[in-house]
Parts: C-alpha cells; structure tokens; sequence
C-alpha cells in the first residue's frame, strides 16, 4: 500500500490500525496538504447499500465543521477500496494518555468541555457518533482534543470486534448494534436505537475512564460486561475527583436515557462551571472530599475510662453520654452532641478492641451516619452522606432508624435500617455502604405503607448462631427473614393481626414497633405490635399472642432480660389514638414466664399524671449480674432499675425527647468488674434527687 | 455571582458566610456544581441524593424562590445573588 496512489492520494506511511481498516498517512496531490487516509476493512464492510450508506453518512459529517471534530475530507472508493479521507491529527489518543493511570481533574474537565463541545455540534446537525470511546479522541501536543470516526459507526459495524466484545455475539444479535462494548449504553443492549444521549452515556464512561484510569462497567466476558451495564450502580470515584465532576459523570452514566442529560450543551455547561470553580479553588487545600473531623469544644464531655460503663441516649435534639461506673449510681453527663439534630439510632461498637460509638444525626440538612472514637470528643462529620440511595432507586434517605453490628468476627461489617424502608450494609467499618438490592426489589415492596413514623425500617436482628439468617422490621410491613444471606427475604406474620386491614391477619402489611431475640435461645423471638404483644418459638415461623393481663397490647420498645429467656420488658401505652402510658401511670411489665402472665413494676416511677410514651429503641439493658433496665421517655425523663425491674430511679430529667437509649460496657481494665462474670451487685443509689441534681448542675455549666 | 451560606452550614465553607464565583454559569444547578466543587460538603446537605433541593433548604435568587422561578433550571447572571435558606417549617 505504501507509496501506491489511491485517488489523488499518495500513501505514505502506515500510523494505525483499528477495527475498521488501517489509517495511513497520505499526501494529497492536488490541495498539497497532508492528510489521513483509512481504508476500510473488507470485512468490515457489509454489502452495496451500506457502502452507499457510508459515503452519504460520511459527507453529512463532513459537513461539520469544528475545532473538535476531526474533519472528514472525503470517502472515495478506487479498485474496491473503500477509503475515507481526513484532517490529519498528530497527538495521542486519550486511552494511550491516560493508560492505567487516572489524570488530573483539571485535564479531565478540559478534555470534557471539548469533547461535550464535538458532540452539541454533531447533534445539532442530527448526527450521533455511535462510538465514542477513549480510543477515538486525540490529544494534539497543544492540548486540543479532535473526536475521530463521527457518523461512521453505524454504516461499518466498527468497533465490535474489537477487545472484551469478542464476545458480545454469544448474546444478542450484533446486526443491529454498533460501537464498543464498554461505551455502550444500556438501551443499546437493549436492542433500542442509538440517539444523541447514548452519545452522553459513552462520554460519561470516557469521562469516567480518565478521572479513574479503569472503565465503570468491566467484566471479564462480554456477557458480564453487558450485565453491569445494564444493572449494576457505578463504583464511586475516588475523593480526588472533584465532587461536581463526579455528579456529572453520574449522570451521563443514567441507566434511564431520560435521566441523563438531554443535550450535549449542557453537559459542557456543567464540565464549564465545574472548571471555573476548580481554576478558582485550585489552592485550597487537597484532603477537603475526605470524612472531616469535628473536634467538639466548649461542650462538657464525659471522662470516659476502661471499665466504665455508658448509657447513651438520642433525642430529637441531640445525643447525650451518660458516664457511670460499675455500681451505676452517679452520672456525669456528656453533650449534647449533634446540637439541634435527632438521633434515632446509636451503637456501642467494641469488636475486635476498639471503643466505638456510632450515631444517625438527621436535621432539615440531611440525615448522616457519624462516628466517635474517644467517647463524643470529637466526631466524624463526612462531606459526603457515606449512606445513600442510588440513583435509579429514584428516593432520597430521610432517616437511619437502626445501627446493628455485624457477627462478632466480623468487626468491619455493620448494617442500618434506614427510612425509606431499606437495609444498608457496609462490610468495611462503614467506609462505604451498599443498598441490599434483594429486600429493595422484594416484590412487597410497593405496598408497603408507611406508619406515624414513616415507612421505616426500624429493627435488624442477627441470628448469632446462624450467619445466613438476619430478621428486619418494618413499620408498616412486617417481619422478614433470610435464611441465605440476604439473598432472598420472607414475610414472616403468621399469627400477627393488622387491626387496620379489612384481612386481619395478611400475609404482610403489619405494623410492627418492634422485635426482640434472646441471644441464647435465637429461635425465640418477641415481638410488640400496633395493637398485639407475640411470641415465635420457631424463628417467626408462627406468632402466638402474649397479651395475657397488660392494660393494653399497644406499645412500642420490648426488651429481654440479657440471660433470663423467659424475662421481657414492655410498656404499655393506651391507644392508637393516645399513645401515652395507660390511666396515667408510668408502668413497665414484665413477664417472667415468656408471655404467660406480666406483671406490673412501679416503685419508683410517677403513677399519677404521667401521661408518657416510651419509643421502640428508648428502652434497653445491660448485662450485669442484676440487669439493668433503662428507658427514656417522650417527655425527656429517662428512668433505670439495677434490680431487674423491681424499683426504678430518675437517672435524668429535662432532655429534649428521648427517642434512643443504648447502654454500653467500657472494656479493658485490669481491675474492672466485667458484667458478665461481677457478683451480684447489691449496692443500690441511696437517693435519686444526688444522682439527677449533679448531672443537672454538670449539664448547665 | 454571590452564594449566602447560612449560619448552619458555614462550616462546610471554610467558615465563609459569602462566596463568590467569577465566571457565572447559566443556571443555578450549574452554579450549585461549582459551589460543590469548592466545598464539597454543602452538596448532600442542600440536595438529596436525587439531586433535589432538600424539602425544608430555600434557595433564592434575589428576592425570588427558586421553586417558583424553574428550580436548578433558573437563570442566573454575574450580579445574581443566591440565598441558601433554611425554611421556618424545618424548626420543628
């Protein structure tokens, strides 16, 4: 070929090869300019007519004339060579600059606006290039970007046969689909046409690709490559991509063409804006998209030391850190922390050594998942919500109503229950979180309703003999199990009545407040309805009412005693309509035969004019010799007993209202008394007024 | 184009109550993205994850309500000003 004429043009010298034919550099003998010559491939040509349809397609792109667009000069064909004749572009194609490596943000927006630039032109002439990719952009030295190849995918069948889409043939029919698999928008696969927004698609993932130096959808065949395309959510980009870049690259990559962006230009808009923030912020500091630490000053803090033991308590406006020691009679008060926000969930989290106490905070600025690692003195406070709906789940987070640790020698994995009704799991110590995509899409999904409280997930429960079973809550929904590791759920309700369902006894739809296991007998469960009080004696397989001698089965927190089976927590509210303790007197019960008969437990809490509520986590214990039992109420009064229920004290009064109280044990000391293993702890406070007014004079100082 | 961080938010803007961004783009979601950019933190805590302005944050543009003028679609020019408010209703 080199040296031969092929119309007026004389073949140089051969510069590359493709899926569509060999590119040569040519000498044009009559405008005596240099110019780029392909020849098409054989056999990458179909019959006559798409010839024909090349050379009209071809003279269309011609027509376009833009600094970006590698210009088409002309298609000719001499001695049944197909060729096409273009501006010649000396540079590096986008993929050999970025290689592996991820290039810089401020090069990937420049890049961005020329070639978003390209495509607004080309559609706007009613022209799709069919196959953008990193491959057919170059660079000239000079930091110009030339898109290659527009308008001519279509006509040829390029690019299919190129790479990991050897194998795109096994599944589905290529006669109708061009382009390159990595680039190809879901749509495409689909078998639908290719518009101007597949154009955007293929720009997202080149856009993808050089922010990050790896493609968004890979697989290791073509079939997998094809599924993630059309299923899976794209990995998050790294921190050092700018948040603005990384929005936008979202939203080239829509799996819904309608979600996308609907024109080229705004696009470019978008890279523009981002790119004139980047020019102006370029000096500040690098580490701003990681998690930020705030450190908490002019806040009393508890002093928190090994062998302490903790009751930590969330209201809607705030958390507080109760300190004590193992004798659990005086309390020094920490916070509040999270000023203003609520916090609805809150976990002790002491696997594999560490101190950690996790919490939800959630304001009219959004709902975030924190963290502390020195007992509230200073917070994780993310730049970005680590817990997030995806995109195509088309709902946004308003509340993490649950944070329940994963099996013990599994420290890294965490799960919350979250409002939308969802699980979220995260199996590195809460860097990233996942929606668990089997309970999102369970066919029931769409009729759950939600309750007072929303339509949340409230309640995860573990089986600790049993990795592969997990149990969730939901208000209103039921109980679901799994019995394989999330891979698939169950409703389990047999038995619980919905007094609000012409059917009252459905399959699902039940509003739950919540449920509870005993650790060492998990096949057993408790569970306290709106309306109804249950036991399961055959992990939820059936329910059996329990409501046997309480004033009323409507109630939200139910609690088991921390080794006593038999031994369970509830307290009672009137009605639906009056959800406030029953006849005004503040009274738990407590079953000491699993539901057979309760007892009311009184000493010590008001019984005249207490109209209050207890919310579903505000009640809890801990797993000393003699438990404790702890709750919290509506009206900011959280009370406890270290008699197991017996007499109960005022531990603090005047919070905002309590919607969570968890306790926890701080391990590690030499001498400490372990919970578990202490004798009997007979020492009781001697008065409550010493306990509450000293937290009330730490609290206002 | 002038950005007012309310009080509440003005930690994740470097302590700043007033930023201003040269090169106006043309409408308010392209601003928010670059508003992003600089502090990245305010994004999730003005739009939900959808994108959406949060149901109790206000945005005007001058005197005028975003969701009244075509939301992040709005206009905007190089004078505009743009108030990041939180709404009465979200005190609850």
């Amino acid at each position: 070929m080199i040296g031969q004429l092929l119309g007026h043009y004389r073949v140089a010298a051969k510069i590359g090869e493709g899926g569509m034919g060999v590119v040569y550099r040519a000498y044009d003998e009559v405008l005596h300019r240099d110019v780029a010559l392909k020849v098409v491939k054989k056999d990458a040509r179909l019959d006559a007519s798409a010839s024909q349809n090349l050379l009209r397609e071809a003279r269309a792109s011609s027509s376009l004339a833009h600094p970006n667009i590698c210009t088409i000069h002309e298609v000719g064909e001499t001695d049944g060579e197909l060729y096409i004749v273009m501006e010649l572009v000396e540079g590096k194609s986008l993929r050999t600059i970025s290689g592996d490596m991820s290039l810089p943000a401020e090069s990937v927006l420049r890049y961005g606006v020329q070639i978003a630039s390209a495509l607004g032109r080309a559609h706007d002439r009613g022209i799709v290039h069919r196959d953008l990719k990193t491959a057919n952009i170059v660079v000239t030295a000079d930091g110009l970007v030339k898109v290659l190849d527009f308008g001519l995918a279509k006509q040829v069948g390029i690019g299919i046969l190129e790479g990991p889409t050897q194998s795109l043939a096994t599944i589905q029919d290529t006669s109708s689909i061009s382009g390159t698999l990595p680039y190809m928008a879901p749509e495409i696969l689909r078998g639908e046409a290719a518009d101007y927004r597949s154009d955007l698609w293929a720009l997202g993932v080149v856009l993808y690709e050089s922010a990050s130096g790896r493609l968004p959808f890979e697989g290791r065949t073509g079939f997998e490559i094809s599924s993630a395309i059309m299923r899976e959510l794209v990995k998050p980009l790294g921190p050092s991509v700018p948040l603005g870049l990384w929005a936008i690259i979202q939203r080239c990559l829509a799996k819904d063409p309608a979600q996308r962006y609907q024109r080229a230009s705004e696009v470019q808009a978008a890279l523009e804006a981002v790119q004139s923030a980047f020019i102006v912020s370029k000096d500040l500091p690098a580490d701003r998209g990681g998690p930020r630490t705030t450190v908490l000053h002019g806040l009393r803090h508890a002093k928190v030391r090994k062998g302490d033991f903790l009751l930590l308590v969330g209201t809607i406006k705030g958390a507080f850190i109760l300190r004590s020691n193992t004798q659990r009679g005086g309390w020094e008060v920490g916070g509040p922390y999270f000023h203003g926000h609520a916090v609805y969930a809150i976990a002790y989290d002491s696997r594999a050594g560490q101190h950690r106490i996790w919490a939800s905070t959630q304001s009219i600025w959004g709902t975030l998942l924190r963290s502390s690692d020195d007992f509230g003195k200073s917070w994780t406070n993310p730049q970005e919500a680590a817990i997030r709906f995806p995109a195509d789940a088309g709902i946004s987070l308003k509340n993490i109503w649950q944070i329940t640790l994963g099996p013990e020698d599994e420290p890294n994995v965490l799960y919350c229950g979250v409002e939308p009704a969802a699980l979220f799991e995260t199996r590195d110590a809460g860097e990233t979180w996942s929606l668990i995509r089997s309970l999102f899409d369970h066919p029931h999904r769409p009729r759950w309703m939600p309750g007072n409280g929303g339509l949340a997930l409230h309640t995860v429960v573990l089986d600790p003999g049993n990795k592969q079973r997990m149990y969730v809550a939901i208000s209103s929904g039921g109980v679901y199990r799994t019995d394989d590791g999330g891979t698939t759920w169950t409703s389990q309700n047999r038995g619980i009545r919905a007094e609000f369902m012409p059917n009252r006894y459905p399959e699902f739809g039940q509003c739950v407040h919540k449920i509870a296991m005993h650790p060492a007998r998990p096949e057993r469960l408790f569970l306290q309805n709106h309306w109804g009080l249950y036991r399961s004696d055959d992990h939820a397989d059936h329910w059996v009412d329990i409501a046997n001698g309480v004033p009323s089965d409507f109630g939200f927190p139910i609690v088991v005693h921390p080794r006593n089976p038999d031994y369970v927590y509830v307290v009672p509210v009137e009605s639906d309509q009056f959800r406030c303790a029953c006849d005004g007197r503040l009274r738990v019960y407590r079953t000491r035969n699993a539901g057979a008969s309760w007892e009311p437990l009184t000493r010590g809490l008001p019984q005249k004019g207490a109209y209050e509520t207890v919310l579903r986590d505000a009640m809890t214990t801990d797993s000393f010799d003699s438990a404790g039992i702890y709750f919290g109420t509506r009206s900011g009064q959280l009370f406890g007993s270290l008699d197991e229920g017996k007499t109960w004290q005022t531990i603090l009064e005047g919070l905002p209202a309590i919607v969570c109280v968890r306790s926890a044990f701080v391990e590690g000391a030499a001498s400490g008394l372990k919970p578990t293993l202490s004798p009997q702890s007979r020492t009781l406070p001697q008065t409550r007024s010493r306990a509450t007014s000293k937290s009330r004079r730490k609290r206002k100082s | 184009m002038t950005f007012h961080i309310p009080g509440a938010l003005r930690e994740y803007a470097d302590g700043q109550n007033k930023l201003v961004i040269e090169h106006a783009p043309a409408t308010l979601g392209d601003a928010l993205s670059a508003l992003w950019l600089l502090h990245p933190g305010l994004r999730d805590r003005i739009v939900t994850e959808q994108g959406q302005l949060r149901e109790h944050v206000n945005i005007f543009i001058g005197d005028e309500d975003v969701r009244y003028t075509g939301g992040l679609m709005s206009p905007i020019s190089s004078g505009s000003e743009i108030s990041i408010v939180p709404a009465i209703s979200g005190g609850s």
